[in-house]
């Protein structure tokens, strides 16, 4: 990662001594990363965990259209989310922006209590409550609909940063064209408003991606669950799970990477 | 309601304690590590710099679901066995020092170059600079992202309810009642304003904290 230029200045030329020691702590850092290491394959390698049979079924190609298929669901899961959200969190800023009192009080309280509530209790309410009712609800909709409620205010708390982070002058400059305040939101602020927010969208579909692994508690078949199912198979349950975990690892790494791209090259601050 | 107060009131409380035991201790750790893992993040040793780089995208990227159930039931395969409530604090600690170490780096470029130039100007050396420049000033400038990410540990901790922990947290207490007996939207309803509430109490102590710092400064 590049260095800002507080850190860069930490590390100007350094005389004799700074230097010998520098090289001391690079040497003992090295050994006891490489010490670490060690323990971790001696770890795996006496309690037989690299043992062929543990491994051998990654060379299948149905495993991995298994873990395919986890990974479209985990991505359904996300993609509905994240739309739904995208939405929900404009509709309950607009709320929380209104000049009618009683409905901004209502889409405060809603933000809150959504941002506030654990998602996963969420989901056991979908899972549990509509089946006392009597209520059928497809897997799918008991992550989607507690995932997106909990993205659809942390939205809405975004977007409301992004529309303060308009120029007032763009927004008077709208009203005194003679624009009505609708007009003005659509065409002035909204646009603006939108690129502003781009790269803060962008990252939160990393918060979203975890959340569908809640999957996992209604089986609903993303990745969690269908490592479970090779696990079951294949009686290997360190291998599956790391793989697992280093998927989840890239996929958001990419998408952060690809949020930080977007708003270095906006180079817009923002202060969520 | 009557029921619930009288059959489970004082679950309700011994569970919402030990949700906010587990909180509390994976935050505080968290904070701890993270702050250790920023001084090696910005320490003049190149691998360890990169080691600690792996770290923290590692556990910032990786859902607190899939790192618990990695910790709980594929752990004790290699040999390592450990207790329920410490892997879900253990897995919590994780993530949050990652997000630390993040909030902490942005902390320290609200610092003026300059103010490293004068120290090293001055003849300071790295672990005075970070300890009586660098520290404080980057935590006073995270209060705000800090607290956000307390009130996301709070969150994360619902986590707990995968496992069977000794004595449960609120969401595996309210999937429990659930399961024993439909009383459904109510325990659910009280759960939830004992979380957004302690988020909101987190909120307002965290504005506290801030405006106190921001005058000093």
């Amino acid at each position: 990662m590049a260095m800002s230029r507080t850190e860069a200045a930490l590390f100007e030329a350094s005389g004799p001594k700074a230097r010998r020691r520098i090289m001391i702590g690079t040497t003992i850092s090295v050994i006891a990363l490489l010490a670490l290491a060690a323990w971790v394959v001696y770890r795996f390698y006496i309690e037989g965990q690299l043992e062929p049979q543990y491994w051998y079924f990654f060379t299948q190609l149905n495993v991995w259209e298994f873990i395919g298929a986890g990974l479209v669901g985990t991505i359904r899961a996300a993609i509905g989310s994240g739309a739904i959200a995208l939405i929900m969190g404009l509709v309950l800023m607009f709320g929380r922006n209104s000049k009618i009192a009683p409905v901004r009080w209502l889409a405060t309280t809603l933000i809150e209590f959504l941002r506030g509530t654990p998602t996963l209790l969420f989901i056991y309410f979908m899972f549990l409550v509509p089946s006392q009712l009597g209520l059928h609800i497809s897997t799918y909709w008991m992550v989607v609909i507690p995932t997106s409620a909990y993205a659809s205010a942390v939205l809405a708390e975004v977007y409301r940063a992004g529309v303060a982070a308009v120029p007032f002058g763009q927004k008077e400059a709208g009203l005194s064209l003679g624009f009505t305040r609708a007009q003005n939101f659509r065409y002035i602020v909204l646009p603006q408003t939108m690129r502003i927010v781009t790269p803060a969208l962008v990252a939160q579909l990393v918060v979203v991606v975890k959340d569908t692994t809640f999957g996992y508690v209604v089986t609903y078949p993303e990745l969690m669950v269908n490592a479970k199912v090779i696990i079951a198979n294949f009686d290997s349950l360190v291998p599956v799970y790391l793989v697992v975990a280093i998927i989840y690892i890239l996929v958001n790494y990419a998408i952060s990477k690809f949020a930080n791209w977007l708003s270095h090259r906006q180079s817009v601050k923002f202060n969520i | 309601m009557k029921q619930l107060i009288s059959d489970y009131g004082w679950q309700f409380i011994a569970s919402y304690g030990v949700s906010l035991r587990i909180s509390c201790i994976a935050f505080v750790l968290g904070l701890l590590l993270g702050t250790v893992l920023t001084i090696g993040r910005i320490s003049p040793i190149p691998p360890l710099r990169e080691a600690i780089n792996v770290y923290v995208e590692t556990f910032r990227n990786i859902p607190v679901l899939a790192l618990l159930v990695f910790i709980v039931y594929a752990l004790p395969d290699l040999g390592l066995v450990i207790d329920y409530e410490p892997c879900v604090i253990i897995s919590l600690i994780l993530v949050s020092s990652a997000f630390t170490c993040d909030n902490l780096r942005t902390g320290i470029n609200t610092i003026d170059a300059e103010q490293i130039q004068a120290a090293r100007a001055l003849g300071l050396n790295f672990s005075t600079i970070v300890m009586s420049i660098i520290l404080p000033q980057a935590l006073t400038a995270v209060i705000q992202p800090m607290v956000t990410l307390f009130i996301s540990v709070v969150i994360s901790s619902s986590t707990g309810s995968l496992v069977p922990l000794a004595h449960e947290e609120l969401t595996g207490l309210v999937t429990e009642i659930n399961n024993k007996e439909a009383m459904g939207v109510v325990t659910f309803l009280v759960a939830s304003i004992l979380y957004v509430l302690t988020g909101l109490i987190i909120a307002f102590i965290g504005r506290r904290l801030e405006r106190r710092y921001a005058t000093w400064r």
